[in-house]
This record gives C-alpha cells, sequence and structure tokens, in this order.
C-alpha cells in the first residue's frame, strides 16, 4: 500500500476524565496541523457505539486509511478500535492509539496547560508512526489433527485418553517396555488407601484397546521439527528381540529361559528371566529379551515355537509422526541417597528408600508382601520414617518433593493395620504438609492409630554391628531434647527429581527448564500447562512433583489445552512477528546466527550460507532479534526501525533537553505507567513514552538516535529479572546490550545518569511515579545547559556511528 | 540425649481418659490455655503430653506436673484435636498414685475423706460464723455410706496405695 497516508484524528473525552484536564478542542485543532492528518474530531465517548460510529462514517467520508485514537491506554482498548476500523474495512493494523488519559490527564491533573502539551505530543507521536503503518494479516497455518503425548505414567495416560475420547489420533510414546509409570509400581494409594494397579490396571488396558490410541514403547524421542499444528517427531523404537504382533503374552518363554537378573520395577529387590515381562499387568503385555544377560540357550525360540515371535536379528527401527500438538508426561525420579553419609543407605541393610518400601509391602512384589529385613529377613518391630530426604535441602533439592508426606502416612497406616500393637512406627518431619481433600484427616488418623510424629531431622545412623538395628539420633524439638531411637528398620521419604532424559528431551522440543531442572511452564498462575512453545503441554510430575489427583487433573488439562488447537482446521498467528530481509542477512556472506543465539523461542534457523529464516509459527514477537542483528536485516512487524524512528522524531521535535524520553515493555512496564495513571500518582509531565512489547526489542540505535535529536534523558523499562518477562528472556537480552551501549556512552562524554535502565512491574505505577520524580530532578541538577553542551560533542560521533547504517 | 519409646504412650492410651494421647499434633494451644502455666513454668500441658509419647515414663509419673492442673478444663475447651488434655492427666495421676507415686497433700485429703467424710474439716470458727450469718449448721457427712463408695470403685484400690506406702 504506496498510496499517501489520509490519517483521522479521533480525540477522546471520555467523559471529564480527559477533557476535564485537557484542552480537546486544542488537541484537535493541534492535530489538524499535523502532516497527512486529512481529518480530526472529538468526541465525548470515542469508544462507545456513537463514537465508533463517528470513526466508521469519517473513514469513509473522507476515504481514511489510517487512524490515530487519542484516548485511553492502547493495552484497554486497542482490541475495540481494531475492531472498529476493520468493521470500516481498514485492516485493524492501521490503527495507532495516543495515550493520553492515563499518560497524560491522569498523570498530570493539576498542570492542565503541560498536560494538554503533552497530548499534543503524544498525538504528533501517533501520528508520526500511523503514516509508516502496513497493513498486516494474521498467519494461517494448517493444523494436523493428531497428539503426541510423551511419557506413558497416570498423567500421559489421562491425557492421551481424554484426547482420544474427543476424537482425536494419538501416538502414547512410552520410553520403558510398558505404560503406567510410577503409578504402576506402587501398592496402595493415599489417602483411600485403593490398591494402585486396580485403579491403574484398567486405564492401562483402555489406552492399548483404544482404536484411537497408538502405543509406541520401549521407545525414544529423536527429533522434533516444526511448529504449532505441524510437528514433524522422529521416534526409534528399540528393540526388543520380540516381534510385538505375534506375541502372545503367553510367558511360555520366560518359563523356561534359565537366567535371572535384577528386576528395575522392583527397585531391583526382586529378579526377573532374561526374557520376560516387567510385571504382569505390564501394557502392551509383550515379552522382552535383555540382550545384556540373555546367553543365546534359544530355549525361549523353542517354547515359542510357531508363533514365531522371537526375532534375535531385531533392528531400531525409526519411525516419523505428524501431529498438531505435543504434551510432555516424562514424570520424575526418586533421588537415591547413596552421596548422603547421615542416612548409610546402601551401606546399611537395613535402610531403604520409600519406593523400595512399596516393593516390600506389596503383594505381587519379591517378597510376596512381607515386610522383612535386608539383614536377617525378619519383620521388624519398630520402623522409623525419616521425611525431606534430599528434599528441602540447599545442599542436595531445594524443593519439597510434595507427596512424601502423604505416602510416608500411607506407609505409617499400612504397617500398623498389618501389625497393630505389635509395631512401633515414628515418623521424623520438619512440617507435616497435607493440604488437599482428605489428607489432613488422614494424618490424624494415623496419630489415632498411635504412630509417633517426632518434629526433628535425623542428623545421623549409627548401625549396631551384631543386631543390625539402627540407632537414629535426632532433635525432638516439641520436647527441646536430642532422642535417640532404637530401629530395626528406617525408611527414607527421599526427594522427586527430574526424571532421566529430562534435559535431553527440553533441548529436543526447546523447552525451557526452572532452577530445579522440571520443565518450566509459560506462566506459574495463569498458564501451568502451556510452555513457551505454541502448541507444546506439560502434564504430571514433569513439571514439578505431583500426586495422583494433581497428575490426573493435569493429563486432562493438557488435552483440553491441545484439543484448542486440534479442534481448528487452522491455527491463527499473530502478525507481529520479525521477517527478515535476505538480502541484508550477514550470514549468507560470513558465519552469523547472533539473532538465532539471542532467539528466546528458538524461532530462527541458520543455515551456513542461507540468509537466516524466521518460523513465523513458533516467532513470539518480541522483537529480540530486530535489535540484536548486527545488519538492521531484521524486521519486527507494526514495531519497525521506522515506526520507531519517526515516534522518537517527533517526541523530541521541541525542547528534547527537558525530556526524559522512555521505552517500556509492553507487559510489565507500560502497564505500571498506566497505573501510576489509572492511581493517579503525579509526576512531571516532561516523559515521552514509546511501547514495544518487549524491552529486548529496544534497539542501541534507537538510544543513540534519542541523543543525538538532543534527549534529556533516555529510560530503558523492562519486567523484571530474573523471571518476570513475557518473552522468557528479552529483558535480560536487553540488559547485556545496553550495558554495553552504556559503558561506550559514557567513554563519549555523556553523563551516565542520562541513561537509565530499570524494571517495573505492571504492579508498580509509584515506582514508575517516583522514578520520573526522581529522573526528572537530576534532570534539572544536570542542567539544560551542560545537557546541551554535551550533546553538541556527541552529535557528530553519534551521527557518524549511525550514517554507517544509513541512518 | 533420650532414648524414645512408644511402649508409654501404648500404657496410656489404653487408660480411661487417656485414649485421645497419640492425636497430639504440639500446637501448644493447651499451654497458652492454661491459668496455671501462665504464672509458672513447672506446669505445661504440651510437655506432659511429649514426654509421655515419647516415653520419658518416670519423669512423668514421679514428677509434680502431672499433680499442678488445676482442672479448668481450658485446654481440653480449646484442643484443635480434640485431645482430653484434662481427662489424660486424671489418668497419668492414676497411674502414678497406683504405683505410690502421690504428694502428701493428697494423702492427706485422701485420709480426711475416708475418716471425716469431707476434703477438709470444719473448723469450730466457721461453724460459729454460719451461725452469726443464719445459716443452718452443716449435715454430718455419712462417712460409712462414703466408704462403702470409696471401697465399692476403685479408691480402694488408691486406699490400699496409701496405707502400703505409711
Amino acid at each position: 500500500m504506496d498510496e499517501e497516508p489520509r490519517i483521522g484524528v479521533f480525540v477522546c473525552h471520555c467523559g471529564l476524565n480527559i477533557a476535564g484536564v485537557i484542552d480537546v478542542k486544542a488537541v484537535t485543532e493541534y492535530a489538524k496541523t499535523l502532516p497527512n492528518v486529512v481529518y480530526a474530531e472529538h468526541n465525548p465517548y470515542t469508544c462507545a457505539d456513537p463514537g465508533q460510529e463517528s470513526i466508521k462514517k469519517a473513514i469513509k467520508e473522507y476515504k481514511l486509511n489510517r487512524v490515530v485514537v487519542a484516548a485511553c491506554s492502547p493495552r484497554l482498548h486497542e482490541p475495540t478500535f481494531r475492531r472498529c476500523v476493520a468493521e470500516a474495512g481498514l485492516n485493524p493494523y492501521l490503527l495507532e492509539m495516543a495515550n493520553i488519559r492515563e499518560h497524560a490527564s491522569w498523570a498530570h491533573p493539576s498542570e492542565p496547560e503541560k498536560a494538554t502539551e503533552k497530548a499534543k505530543e503524544l498525538v504528533k507521536m501517533a501520528v508520526a508512526k500511523a503514516r509508516l503503518l502496513r497493513p498486516l494479516e494474521p498467519f494461517k497455518v494448517p493444523v494436523t489433527k493428531k497428539a503426541l503425548v510423551i511419557g506413558g505414567g497416570i498423567a500421559g495416560i489421562n491425557a492421551a485418553l481424554d484426547l482420544a475420547e474427543m476424537g482425536f489420533k494419538v501416538y502414547l510414546v512410552e520410553k520403558k517396555e510398558s505404560i503406567g509409570g510410577h503409578m504402576a509400581q506402587l501398592d496402595k494409594t493415599f489417602p483411600t488407601l485403593d490398591c494402585s494397579i486396580c485403579i491403574e490396571g484398567p486405564k492401562m488396558v483402555e489406552v492399548a484397546r483404544h482404536p484411537n490410541i497408538e502405543i509406541i514403547s520401549f521407545a525414544d524421542i529423536l527429533k522434533v521439527e516444526g511448529f504449532v499444528g505441524n510437528f514433524k517427531v522422529k521416534v526409534r523404537k528399540n528393540p526388543r528381540y520380540v516381534i510385538e504382533e505375534k506375541c502372545t503374552g503367553c510367558g511360555e518363554c520366560r518359563n523356561v529361559c534359565p537366567i535371572e537378573y535384577p528386576n528395575e520395577w522392583d527397585e531391583y529387590m526382586g529378579v526377573r528371566k532374561a526374557i520376560s515381562v516387567p510385571f504382569d499387568q505390564a501394557v502392551p503385555l509383550v515379552y522382552t529379551i535383555n540382550r545384556d544377560y540373555c546367553i543365546e540357550c534359544y530355549k525361549c525360540v523353542e517354547a515359542c515355537g510357531p508363533r514365531e515371535a522371537i526375532n534375535f536379528d531385531q533392528q531400531p527401527e525409526e519411525i516419523e509422526l505428524e501431529v498438531g500438538a505435543i504434551i510432555v508426561a516424562t514424570g520424575y525420579d526418586i533421588y537415591k541417597p547413596f552421596d548422603d553419609p547421615v542416612y548409610g543407605y546402601g551401606k546399611y541393610d537395613n535402610v531403604i528408600t520409600s519406593l523400595e518400601f512399596e516393593r516390600l509391602i506389596l503383594a505381587a512384589g519379591p517378597t510376596g508382601g512381607k515386610v522383612v529385613r535386608a539383614s536377617d529377613g525378619k519383620r521388624p518391630r519398630s520402623v522409623v520414617i525419616i521425611q525431606c530426604v534430599g528434599s528441602r535441602d540447599l545442599k542436595k533439592h531445594e524443593w519439597c518433593s510434595g507427596f512424601c508426606c502423604m505416602y510416608s502416612l500411607k506407609h505409617a497406616i499400612m504397617l500398623k493395620e498389618h501389625y497393630g500393637e505389635d509395631i512401633d512406627v515414628y515418623i521424623l518431619y520438619m512440617d507435616m504438609r497435607t493440604p488437599f481433600k482428605g489428607y489432613e484427616q488422614f494424618y490424624r488418623r494415623a496419630r489415632e492409630m498411635g504412630v509417633s510424629f517426632i518434629r526433628g531431622k535425623a542428623s545421623e545412623i549409627v548401625e549396631d554391628p551384631e543386631t543390625k538395628n539402627l540407632y537414629v539420633r535426632a532433635e525432638d524439638v516439641a520436647l527441646g531434647e536430642p532422642i535417640e531411637i532404637e530401629a530395626e528398620l528406617v525408611i527414607l521419604a527421599t526427594a522427586a527429581v527430574p526424571a532421566e532424559g529430562t534435559e535431553d528431551l527440553a533441548r529436543i522440543l526447546n523447552l525451557s527448564r526452572g532452577s530445579d531442572g522440571f520443565f518450566l511452564e509459560s506462566h506459574p498462575k495463569l498458564k501451568p500447562i502451556d510452555t513457551p512453545v505454541d502448541g507444546i503441554f506439560l502434564a504430571g510430575a514433569c513439571q514439578g512433583p505431583k500426586d495422583i489427583p494433581y497428575s490426573v487433573s493435569q493429563g486432562s488439562g493438557a488435552a483440553a489445552r491441545a484439543a484448542t488447537i486440534l479442534s481448528k482446521d487452522e491455527w491463527l498467528i499473530e502478525p507481529i512477528v520479525a521477517v527478515v530481509d535476505p538480502n541484508k542477512c550477514r550470514n549468507v556472506k560470513v558465519k552469523c546466527g547472533i539473532c538465532a543465539q539471542k532467539c528466546p523461542y528458538g524461532a530462527i534457523k541458520i543455515e551456513e550460507g542461507k540468509p537466516a529464516q524466521v518460523v513465523t509459527a513458533m516467532c513470539h514477537g518480541c522483537g529480540t532479534c530486530a535489535a540484536e542483528c548486527p545488519a538492521d536485516a531484521i524486521t519486527q512487524m507494526h514495531f519497525t526501525d521506522a515506526q520507531i524512528f519517526a515516534q522518537i522524531e517527533a517526541a523530541l521535535e521541541e525542547n528534547p533537553e527537558e525530556k526524559i524520553l522512555a521505552f517500556c515493555c509492553n507487559w510489565c512496564s507500560y502497564a505500571g505507567s498506566d497505573l501510576a495513571g489509572t492511581s493517579r500518582f503525579e509526576y512531571p509531565p516532561n516523559v515521552r513514552i514509546i511501547r514495544v512489547m518487549c524491552s529486548g526489542r529496544v534497539d542501541r540505535d534507537f538510544v543513540i538516535d534519542a541523543f543525538r535529536k538532543g534527549a534529556g534523558m533516555v529510560l530503558v523499562a523492562a519486567c523484571h529479572l530474573p523471571y518476570d518477562c513475557h518473552y522468557i528472556s528479552g529483558n535480560w537480552r536487553m540488559k547485556e546490550r545496553m550495558e554495553a551501549l552504556a559503558k561506550m556512552l559514557e567513554k563519549l562524554g555523556l553523563t551516565p545518569d542520562r541513561f537509565r535502565v530499570d524494571y517495573i512491574s505492571a504492579a508498580e505505577g509509584l515506582k514508575f511515579a517516583e522514578l520520573m520524580k526522581e529522573l526528572t530532578a537530576k534532570l534539572m541538577e544536570i542542567g539544560k545547559e551542560r545537557i546541551k553542551a554535551e550533546n553538541q560533542k556527541l552529535k557528530p560521533i553519534l551521527d557518524r556511528m549511525l550514517a554507517r547504517k544509513g541512518l | 540425649m533420650i532414648r524414645v519409646s512408644a511402649d508409654f504412650a501404648k500404657e496410656v492410651k489404653k487408660r480411661l481418659g487417656g485414649e485421645t494421647i497419640t492425636n497430639c499434633y504440639q500446637c501448644g494451644t493447651c499451654t497458652s490455655s492454661c491459668p496455671v502455666a501462665r504464672v509458672t513454668n513447672r506446669f505445661n500441658p504440651r510437655k506432659l503430653i511429649v514426654q509421655s509419647l515419647r516415653g520419658k515414663r518416670d519423669d512423668v509419673l514421679t514428677g509434680e506436673m502431672i499433680w499442678l492442673c488445676c482442672s479448668c478444663f481450658n485446654c481440653q475447651e480449646r484442643c484443635p484435636q480434640r485431645v482430653e488434655i484434662a481427662d489424660l492427666i486424671y489418668a497419668l495421676r492414676n497411674i502414678a498414685i497406683s504405683e505410690g507415686n502421690v504428694p502428701n497433700i493428697y494423702s492427706e485429703f485422701v485420709s480426711a475423706l475416708y475418716s471425716e467424710g469431707k476434703l477438709v474439716k470444719v473448723a469450730g470458727f466457721t461453724e460459729k460464723q454460719r451461725e452469726n450469718f443464719g445459716l443452718p449448721p452443716l449435715k454430718k457427712p455419712d462417712v460409712e455410706a462414703i466408704r462403702a463408695i470409696l471401697a465399692e470403685t476403685s479408691f480402694g484400690e488408691v486406699l490400699k496405695v496409701l496405707e502400703g506406702k505409711e
């Protein structure tokens, strides 16, 4: 669209909210004098129906091809006015707003004249940008209506079943031989003491039988490419040496196999045959030969006979899946405290983990459900359960593992139920955490049964070399004395840690992990299931320790989130994305790839000798790449360099030395500046704010240009470090960039106080107002003359710096 | 350092009044509600419970703490876990007495009850005062009946212990 811009400006009174302070007539008259403005009017309420009708009418009558609404914050009504201009046949991205309410009338009510002057300049900045606006269309990508669920524990099982029930094809990829996850290892479940496999088993079978679900077990995810709606996944099926389609699960091969090896499923306390299933309820019920142990006697081949299910030549098989959405449900592992000398785990026979205890008390476990000691096979008469082993410990794992209090209560209750008065159970705890439905009642039940709860952490365990009994030492905090308990068995409730392979999978999927190593959600409150990568969701303990009900809910939640994509034929992507000019990109000639390195989403692909490529569907539109590109080859649509330079110029045309030019990110600092207005915190009216989506967008050139145009001060305001950035790490990139720039500007003779980077949250209206007061005071202190002198000295150098880039 | 044992807790739990001892989660509502604990740190019901739970049998039964409860029942009224603390203290006292651990003042009360039918002897002065106020003279308790009741209830056991002690 290269036709001459015809801009209409609509100034809103907002009742008296704006008109009570600002001379809206004067602003309207001023707007008429601006280049390309062919029409201007003012309305009592522009957002109301008559106001919107008036805009639509003017668009038709005056053939407007750009609209500027001078009213409230774009964070409030930009969507309203975009819809309004679209209804009049204009592309919605040809609208620009001037925020004369939050940033002028509400922020400077006691200085109406200055507020009016500021409003005029805000309109001038908006018009300057509007002249350069281009129509944009949302991108449409087709959606493959299939899903991949990674991990077949209880969360993944529920996610798969829900999606399958909605009618979507689901691939459920499981690393181990059977689905079921940790839940299938457990004896009972708290707080109802239902048998775990009795409630999970039917679900596992349902997964196997469901026509929409394909289980791909004993398999690894190798590679994931693509984007929302269009992922390509490479999976390796590891050889079982048993042909899945031919194995009937009869077990005759196992019966003749002469070799046994420790069974991981039994926490290595039991054994399995070299050809076997890990447990009898395994799904799929397909046998696997462990070649590390198999002696190749081929008795199994003989036993299998005409079924011919055994194939010693089986090779790994790579398959490719196409899916529209991915649910990650890879769960957790249990920490084994071999490295902690306090507990003697691995050294003392009668110190075990809670998961080992599950296998001991389980009727189908290696001891047939008898709780016995490894040292002598006798049933223990006193048991000490120690909480928080490796959890809530800065030297091990910082977090609370969440479900240990509850399963330890379960263990204590089960021991009391089995052996009554004939067993003493002590729980050494730091805090008992029993927050969900029925959990506190479960805790009380344990106390009623006579379980001893002792607040205190074990400091050491000493073994009696003869009896192999254990002396557990701690302080009883309630008693205020050091204590010792003689235990015949010690159970350690150890930390839940990220599952093995989480790091690799994070790399393959381009997902972030928290400092704890678990997958990081998009937002801890409002997007607990989403990841920063569109189309990939989290369920269950891979995001942090979760118990069964929580994992089940998240599985269903993730299925619902995935269905919001899978249910559509096309997925729309907001066009505020990065676009590379292949003619300018340096990567064609030299190895560059800075953009790909800095992109928080991994949305830019680099191939040697070729221009960088933005995968539009993965781009979130922060603009960090556009700011980082050394060749200025990247444009962020709707926040282009040219548009922002035009805003800078308009803001600094008059009395630049008195002004603070602020770049504020949409989500935090701009919202903070809005809140300052909404809260009526008055501050000096000399700040001019340019809104960017992310502080990562703020190019060095913007700051340099502002100073060469004479700005008194420049502020770059961002979301708080370390985790508040809405684009993962845009604020960090900005910080690195601006720190280097600040050093350079100081060397060139700029008073350091004139360039500021700060962090303001959406809740910090007061901080914004106070900062404006502080900066203005500093500006006055430095003095207009000194600023002018500095700028004069700087200008030729800055001019040269920008001239090199043709600016 | 003490060696922890759950045996005493099990013993107490079986006694009338002691059934709820293991419900305690050591919040301290009892102690902060206690009018005795407010004036002396020689009495602390929460601590009495944890000592019992950890098996400090001798300390609990021979110590003075169980005898300092004034039976106001504030603790029992306020306990969020329905531990019957005052009743529990009676249970502990009963065990203590059955083993001959009883402060002298309690023995004196008991012998007064046995011989006079009253815990406190009424002095001649008090009788006179009643007369001055126009109150009727106090009825003489039926000592025989009281002794019969004492003998029939487990108080008889207590008496035997006390006699043995004397």
